[in-house]
């Protein structure tokens, strides 16, 4: 397996494990420093066996999370397991360059995403994506409208007991690089800079996509929960 | 009704940059100060703890809906692709 040229230069800078200002309810799962990922490992001298033992002990915990994230970038369960699979494989080539005790969960998040752009994304030819502008403006002029007034207690209720299925097709209706800063925040509590380094963008960035993804999200959930026969927002 | 909602965030550009507070400061990237200023807001303006509400059922909402679960395959899948990669160049 020999990784591209684009894929090893962004395998060299794997993202630092500070995290600022972190607040417990949205980073309670991060690595605290001290763990066992920051024992000391001579990543030079080591055998090929100790080191697939240490990827599998340390890296194969989170499939399960990488595989939700595949499937919110790929829509279906056969291309993210594809795309899981593609990642850990490169993760593994790759695991020397990896400095233990740092941000493993982001590390393997940047790669899954780095192979969902490289590879699956070009593949896949997703038509929606061209149009992210001009979806990205209406859409952003009735989350404005909405914003202040949108969800009340009524519909907070509705949103609560929305199936799941509904949820996901919400999110999935969010232009992507938006859906993606959204859910790393959302569901893996990754901080602006950890999501900054996953997607290589700047922070302002990060929060900028996040403030557009998160009102649309809003009032997406909204229509989702007046769709399914609850109290309409307001009246036509 | 009406009466209890907070002047500031009357225009709507005013309640659209509340909101965004409301998610940094549920982001945990706010300083102590800016903290202490959302939090003494949320408590006066009814407008803005609804949204905080809402915004907190949003984020638990999308979490439980996203969380997957593997097939039981793919890890053993991962671990005999890997078992196959020969890593030649060390550094």
């Amino acid at each position: 397996m020999v990784l591209t040229s684009m894929t090893v230069a962004l395998l060299d800078r794997p993202p630092k494990d500070q995290v600022v200002g972190v607040d417990s309810l949205t980073m309670s799962e991060h690595t605290a420093p001290g763990s066992t990922l920051s024992e000391e490992i001579d990543v030079a001298s080591e055998t090929d066996a100790a080191r697939r033992t240490r990827f599998e002990r340390e890296a194969l915990q989170y499939v399960d999370q990488l595989y939700s994230a595949a499937m919110r970038m790929t829509r279906n369960p056969q291309d993210a397991e594809d795309l899981v699979q593609e990642a850990y494989t490169k993760a593994y080539s790759a695991f020397h360059q990896y400095k233990p005790g740092t941000n493993l969960k982001a590390w393997l998040y940047r790669i899954l995403t780095n192979t969902y752009i490289n590879i699956y994304r070009k593949k896949q030819r997703q038509p929606q994506q061209a149009n992210t502008d001009t979806v990205e403006d209406w859409q952003m002029a009735q989350a404005a409208e909405h914003t202040s007034s949108g969800l009340r207690s009524a519909e907070a209720e509705a949103l609560d007991h929305l199936p799941d299925n509904d949820v996901k097709e919400a999110l999935q209706q969010i232009p992507e690089e938006f859906r993606l800063a959204v859910y790393f925040s959302d569901v893996e509590g990754f901080a602006y800079k950890e999501i900054a380094e996953i997607l290589n963008i700047p922070i302002g960035t990060v929060m900028s996509r996040l403030h557009r993804g998160r009102k649309l999200l809003r009032n997406l959930l909204s229509d989702y929960a007046s769709e399914r026969g609850f109290k309409r927002r307001e009246e036509g | 009704m009406g009466t209890e909602n907070c002047r500031d965030c009357e225009s709507t550009a005013e309640a659209v940059e509340r909101l965004e507070r409301i998610y940094e400061y549920l982001d945990g990237a706010l300083s102590r100060d800016d903290i202490n200023d959302v939090q003494n807001h949320l408590s006066d303006c009814p407008e803005c703890a609804s949204d905080y509400d809402l915004e907190c059922l949003i984020r638990s909402v999308v979490k439980r809906s996203c969380t997957e679960q593997a097939p039981e395959t793919l890890k053993l899948t991962i671990i005999q692709r890997i078992s196959q990669i020969k890593i030649e160049a060390r550094h």
